[in-house]
């Protein structure tokens, strides 16, 4: 037993010690993603978009700190979706293979996770895929999170909608148990209620709901005039397809965020027509802007290039949230941790995602947000006015 | 509210296909299988891809698909899982548990966990004000009939009274001749035949992910408590039971409570008639 | 039995010593095969004596988890609330164990999952109370990661050895000696006197506790909690996994699986991107073939045997 014991141990132990000799002349950048387990889609796209921009980044020489440049180094690792994965390895990534910097993983939860281990030793982490309050509530000084609130998405909504069919009095309200889909059906309340509509329904359905068909018939017999929907792709592509089985229709139906992503319209087909939701980016968008991407239609023309399909907004604020660390780095001149996190607390620059300013507590400031809808099988930007392709339709 | 039966109905026989050859091994040869879901799962991304191909009716697939799944099952049964099948149910549990993450893992890798819809559109037919979605009544019926075939298997073939022999009594059983390592074989096929059924069903009404797989499991545990084990008509049972306590309790509790009286109602079976509602006594 | 005890001193210290000798990553991992190790001791109160499969453990860490965190957040001192938190899950294990210990082997095993499960979900529903899918926030400990991390382990570290002088008094005592009976042969134990009923809850709450302490600690320590993580059924099967790799009803078994475990997981998943979850699977399957008692019974008279046998022939 002793012997065995041993043998274990020192063969480990090796294996450890392999991993811990790294050259310090590049800036070295942690990323925990979920490569593998429930969000190892969205995992997959933050990488492409992280690895875009890497290799533009050191094709260039690498980012210009003072008077050099200094190349770049994204160290991955795949949490597999798993909380305690997530914090062991933030740690990791800080203490072995000591990262100047971290990226956080998809979503609010294990955003918060790897956010509460930076905050700890005082590394600045980028949050590309967190845009729930409660992520940004905890006081963390060094978490920066490039999606614009939850609130900024519904309150156009509501005002715009509203404003165009002055008919929708009755909405239906039904969201995932989950800290983002929660929140953005808390907010639809909010913003209905104070727009003078009658909230006829609002429940929220539990993580893993194989069957919508109970909630969807009392809507039904509700009649609302607006069928609002939270939750991620699969619950969202289950209940549109469970509503035109049950025959459940109202004129106007959201579903957040379904149409932001190309999942959700490949898997509806013709049932997508006329579902409206917002995103955090579109690619349609038309700014110019001074990082390496130059403006929002050289990102996509690139994107399409490499990857034969659409960018979403998960790809995009990936690569944005790497831009705002490099133009942080640069104007600070150096990769020391404390004026790093400096200007990125100041940061008010634009990208080819849109302006990106931190507030006080790390969120990128709201703005007008993207409002889009399915119309004849393609994404239709409705808002805001500047980069407005079409007006909404009532769903037939 | 009749709506809300016509749900639980119609959700309760996909359930009860789910449950069958689950119950069936459970019965049978004592084990718990960890791998059933992600079974399922994997014959609902066969039939997604092989329709995204060839755009054939799902339906046709039924057979060689689950026909497909049995010999898989067989051979996993054979090679792998006989060596085991006398051991306590923490290995054998354990075993297939283990046996459930490389599969797992094999879809995440090759198929993606993105939802995979097949977009049929059949529609629904509406009677005197209730729903009825066509694919769902569809899987429903096709679901009653295979763990009816299943049941005619069982009662009047050879091989069906052998198994039902092998459950009763394995050393009886053995002594009359009856090749036990062979029977579990075919029985772990069956099991993995009607996983595979239940797969192709699946996929005509609902997206595929591996995301789900732990829910089916889930599911098919408390069928087969409230139903009771190792009994066909039992599985059927506790499917259409579980089918209409979610979708009353939906109806009555809010969705978020559905699920759980489920959990809640099967727990207390457990305590007070553990074999469920028609399971027959003697596997522990 | 000494050896046992030697063994365990053995790994107790080089984990103790870890701040001393290596950086926070080290300590973090220590603090993780500490906690491993004690809810690997507590699973073999009831798996391995008494021989009933619980894969109730991620229910028990679940819940002193919330219990800790939902106290920490009322103001409660830091160790009074684990303590509490302990408290309550074995009140918990009691009541459960006198509903479910009625049933054996397999219909137990499922139970005990279902009840995983059960707690998930009512927690996921009670949002008022528990923050629902939004999960809980803890404050975390001042002090930098240094000192957190050190406050961190030597907790850890406190319910090990806990837990591990538990078993050793359980494995010397007449209860223990009760409980193996139990498992041997369940009616027989009763014909000769023993209260099987009572032993079993006391078995089951005693594999209750410290798991619930661990999920205080655990909750403090990440400072963040949400349903899905605490009740996770990964972690409840994993844990009979590292006890059956260590040898189920030694005493030293648990923590010896659970350090093999957790050094293989650490090698295992750093250098395989996307195939990890399958080579765990895959150690698993080998497990069960290869070491069925586990490494701590596999019998080295046998195997040199084989060897000789094979060399000779």
């Amino acid at each position: 037993m002793n012997k065995l014991f041993l043998k274990t141990f020192s063969v480990v132990a090796i294996l450890f010690a392999t991993n811990v000799i790294y050259a310090q002349e590049k800036i070295k950048i942690g990323a925990p993603l979920a490569l593998t387990g429930g969000l190892a889609d969205e995992g997959k796209k933050q990488q492409i978009a992280y690895d875009m921009w890497l290799k533009k980044v050191n094709a260039a020489g690498g980012i210009q700190v003072g008077n050099k440049k200094m190349k770049v180094e994204l160290i991955t690792y795949d949490y597999q979706t798993d909380e305690k994965r997530a914090q062991s390895l933030a740690e990791k990534l800080i203490t072995q293979d000591k990262v100047s910097f971290l990226t956080s993983p998809f979503g609010s939860g294990h955003t918060k996770v790897v956010a509460g281990v930076a905050e700890r030793y005082g590394i600045p982490v980028v949050a590309p895929v967190a845009s729930s309050e409660s992520v940004f509530n905890q006081g963390y000084k060094n978490l920066f999170g490039t999606l614009a609130a939850n609130s900024g998405i519904v309150s156009n909504m509501v005002t715009l909608f509203t404003k165009q069919y002055p008919q929708t009095k009755k909405i239906a309200i039904l969201g995932r148990e989950d800290v983002f889909p929660k929140a953005m059906a808390a907010e639809m309340k909010i913003y209905a209620e104070k727009a003078g509509l009658e909230i006829v329904f609002n429940e929220l359905y539990p993580v893993g709901t194989l069957d919508h068909a109970a909630s969807l018939s009392k809507i039904k017999a509700a009649k609302p005039d607006w069928i609002y929907v939270s939750g991620y792709t699969q619950d969202l592509v289950l209940a549109r397809k469970q509503m035109s089985d049950l025959g459940v229709n109202a004129p106007i139906i959201t579903m957040i965020t379904g149409p932001a992503y190309k999942e959700f319209t490949d898997a509806l087909g013709p049932l997508a027509e006329g579902i409206s939701s917002a995103t955090w980016w579109h690619h349609s968008l038309t700014y110019k802007s001074k990082d390496v991407f130059g403006s929002t239609t050289d990102f996509y023309k690139e994107f399409v290039a490499a990857n034969k399909s659409d960018p979403d907004y998960v790809h995009a604020s990936s690569a944005a949230a790497l831009i705002a660390l490099q133009m942080a780095i640069e104007k600070a001149g150096s990769i020391d941790k404390d004026k790093v996190r400096e200007q990125l607390a100041n940061l008010d620059v634009l990208t080819f995602y849109g302006p990106i300013k931190f507030g006080s507590n790390g969120m990128n400031q709201s703005r007008d947000l993207p409002i889009i809808q399915v119309q004849k099988g393609k994404v239709v930007v409705l808002y805001p006015d500047v980069i407005k392709q079409g007006t909404l339709q009532l769903v037939k | 509210m009749l709506q809300a039966l016509a749900n639980g109905l119609m959700l309760g026989g996909l359930y009860a296909c789910i449950a069958v050859g689950f119950s069936l091994v459970w019965g049978v040869l004592n084990i718990i299988n960890m791998m059933y879901g992600s079974l399922i799962i994997f014959a609902g991304y066969i039939t997604y891809f092989i329709w995204y191909g060839t755009k054939l009716t799902p339906i046709v697939l039924l057979l060689p698909v689950t026909i497909a799944m049995f010999v898989f099952g067989y051979l996993l049964q054979y090679l792998v899982i006989n060596r085991v099948v006398k051991r306590p149910v923490l290995t054998t549990l354990t075993l297939t548990f283990g046996l459930d993450m490389i599969l797992y893992n094999f879809m995440n890798s090759f198929f993606e966990a993105t939802p995979r819809r097949i977009s049929l559109n059949w529609g629904s037919f509406t009677i005197a004000d209730i729903v009825l979605p066509i694919d769902r009544l569809v899987a429903m019926a096709l679901a009653f009939i295979l763990t009816f075939l299943l049941y005619l298997l069982l009662r009047a073939s050879k091989v069906g009274r052998a198994i039902v022999a092998v459950r009763m009594d394995r050393d009886a059983a053995s002594l009359m001749g009856i090749q036990i390592p062979q029977i579990y074989a075919i029985t772990f096929g069956l099991g993995a035949a009607m996983a595979g059924a239940c797969g192709v069903l699946f996929a005509v009404a609902f997206p595929v992910t591996t995301n789900i797989s732990g829910l089916l499991l889930g599911k098919a545990f408390v069928i087969c408590v409230i139903g009771g084990l190792g009994s066909v008509p039992g599985a059927l049972i506790g499917g259409l039971a579980l089918g209409l306590i979610e979708s009353f309790g939906s109806h009555w509790f809010g969705p978020q409570n559905a699920i759980t009286i489920g959990f809640v109602l099967m727990l207390i079976l457990l305590m007070v008639r553990p074999t469920g509602l028609l399971g027959v006594k003697g596997y522990e | 039995m000494n050896k046992s005890i030697t063994a365990f001193l053995v790994v107790f210290i080089s984990l103790a010593a870890m701040p001393f000798i290596a950086d926070n990553y080290f300590v973090k991992l220590a603090t993780f095969i500490a906690m491993y190790s004690a809810l690997a001791l507590s699973w073999n109160f009831i798996g391995g004596f008494t021989g009933y499969p619980s894969f109730a453990t991620a229910a028990f860490i679940g819940l002193g988890s919330y219990a800790g965190a939902i106290l920490q957040n009322a103001g409660i001192n830091l160790i009074i609330a684990w303590v509490l938190a302990s408290i309550i899950t074995i009140i918990f294990a009691a009541f459960l164990g006198f509903a479910i210990l009625r049933v054996k082997g397999h219909y137990f095993a499922v139970g005990s999952i279902a009840v995983v499960e059960l707690l998930r979900l009512i927690t996921s529903s009670w949002s008022s109370f528990t923050g629902g899918g939004d999960g809980l926030n803890v404050k975390i400990m001042e002090g930098g990661p240094d000192f957190a991390g050190r406050v961190f382990l030597y907790a850890m570290l406190a319910v090990m050895l806990l837990a591990f002088l538990t078993t050793l008094w359980v494995d010397r005592s007449k209860f223990g000696f009760g409980l193996k009976a139990i498992k041997q042969n369940e009616d027989a134990a009763d014909m000769v006197g023993i209260n099987v009923t009572v032993y079993k809850i006391a078995a089951f709450s005693l594999s209750a506790v410290f798991c619930g302490t661990v999920g205080a600690i655990y909750a403090s320590w990440i400072g963040y909690i949400a349903p899905v993580d605490a009740f996770s059924i990964i972690t409840t099967l994993k844990v009979p996994v590292m006890v059956l790799l260590g040898g189920e009803g030694t005493v030293f078994g648990p923590v010896l699986g659970a350090l093999v475990f957790v050094l293989l997981e650490e090698s295992v998943w750093a250098h395989f991107l996307e195939a990890n979850q399958a080579i765990l699977g895959l150690v698993i399957v080998f497990l069960i073939f290869f070491l069925p008692g586990g490494i701590l019974k596999i019998n080295y008279r046998k195997l040199l045997a084989k060897i000789q046998g094979v060399k000779g022939a």
